[in-house]
């Protein structure tokens, strides 16, 4: 995660399966025009690559949420893939609130061909939620 | 294999207020196979643990480890050189894990993030029942292997009791099989009922909790 930025400007993280948005998604293009809000994109094979602790690490290093997007349920092509992943963000949603982070840290969204614009308005929902929350209180400390 | 979840996470927190430096450990053996305590557990705890530290405005830095046996005072050797510095440990293994941690380590204080439960087996993936009591006088032989001290609520050796319900779950739950009722069937299956006629005598419980501390000494393991 780049250094240097506001503090209104909520830094995101979004994990996405490379299956879910429409191939040839400029995605690295795309994130360089966010405005209020930057993002860090990290395409998987599949979502369900993306343990929990992945996830819960992002967020202990700094960033103000974690998206994560992932196939349709039918259209998996590793059949329970993105089931596996959406309940480690239920999970990850749990825990977090119940050391008082806030839920909305931690996204979940199912997309099929998704477009970029598409992409973009989910992190920009998620990150008006997590503006409400504040800043992750760990930012700054042991950022990598 | 012994089973356990974890502790809520504001009881650990509670035990770890003002520690700066912790060492998380995990085990590799029982509780990482009822995900509680593995090293996905303990990657999972750690950035939860710096989260809620930080949300107090405290720092909280967390070395992890997990052993391959933390039950076994040779593995638990390999924490030796990861405990300078740290002011308290938290275990996410059994509490046999636990007291080997706090016998090696008896300068640091040693806390459990584990409820260790029960002897259970993995009926499905994320669901565990238990199945041995460890009572140390096994009956299984007389009970079509299936066992009444673990699984009847009550320990019956000479069930079903009054509380069966009519779909043969038990009476303290409607999500718990009857293990009388399972036996009953297993003996009905092997044409073997006639088995279930004879009484079964009172057990030596002294072998198991109620005879104090257990132990078992073979010197001729040792040399």
């Amino acid at each position: 995660m780049s250094g240097g930025l506001k503090n209104s400007a909520p830094r995101l993280v979004v994990l996405y399966c490379a299956n879910a948005l429409e191939s040839g998604a400029d995605l690295a293009a795309a994130v360089k025009t966010a405005g209020g809000f930057t993002v860090r994109p990290v395409a998987l094979p599949c979502s369900s690559k993306a343990e929990l602790s992945h996830l819960l690490k992002l967020l202990a290093e700094g960033a103000d949420a974690v998206q994560v997007i992932v196939c349709l349920e039918e259209r998996c092509q590793f059949l329970v893939g993105s089931r596996r992943a959406e309940k480690r963000v239920e999970r990850g949603r749990m825990l977090l609130k119940q050391i008082g982070m806030g839920e909305e840290r931690l996204g979940f969204a199912r997309g099929n061909g998704l477009k970029v614009e598409e992409l973009m308005s989910l992190l920009e929902r998620r990150a008006g939620l997590v503006r409400g929350l504040g800043k992750n209180p760990v930012s700054g400390e042991g950022e990598k | 294999m012994i089973v356990g979840e974890w502790k809520p996470i504001a009881e650990m927190l509670e035990k770890l207020r003002g520690v700066k430096k912790l060492l998380l450990v995990g085990c590799a053996t029982c509780t990482a196979e009822c995900a509680a305590g593995g090293e996905r557990e303990v990657e999972t705890l750690a950035p939860l643990l710096r989260m809620a530290a930080a949300r107090e405005g405290g720092a909280l830095e967390v070395i992890t480890k997990t052993l391959e046996r933390q039950c076994e005072l040779e593995f638990v050797e390999e924490l030796a050189k990861l405990t300078e510095g740290a002011e308290a440990i938290l275990s996410l293994a059994c509490g046999i894990g636990v007291q080997a941690l706090a016998e090696r380590f008896p300068e640091l204080p040693v806390y459990p993030g584990v409820n260790t439960t029960s002897l259970s087996i993995r009926e499905k993936p994320g669901l565990w029942t238990s199945r041995c009591a460890a009572c140390g006088d096994c009956v299984l032989g007389e009970t079509f292997g299936l066992c009444p001290v673990a699984r009847c609520a009550k320990s019956l050796l000479n069930g079903p009791c009054g509380g069966t319900r009519r779909n043969g779950k038990c009476e303290v739950d409607e999500n718990t099989d009857c293990i009388w009722t399972l036996i009953y069937e297993r003996a009905l299956k092997r044409g073997r009922l006639e088995d279930l006629l004879e009484l079964r005598k009172p057990k030596n419980w002294s072998r198991s909790r109620h005879g104090g501390p257990g132990r078992i000494d073979r010197e001729d393991l040792r040399v």
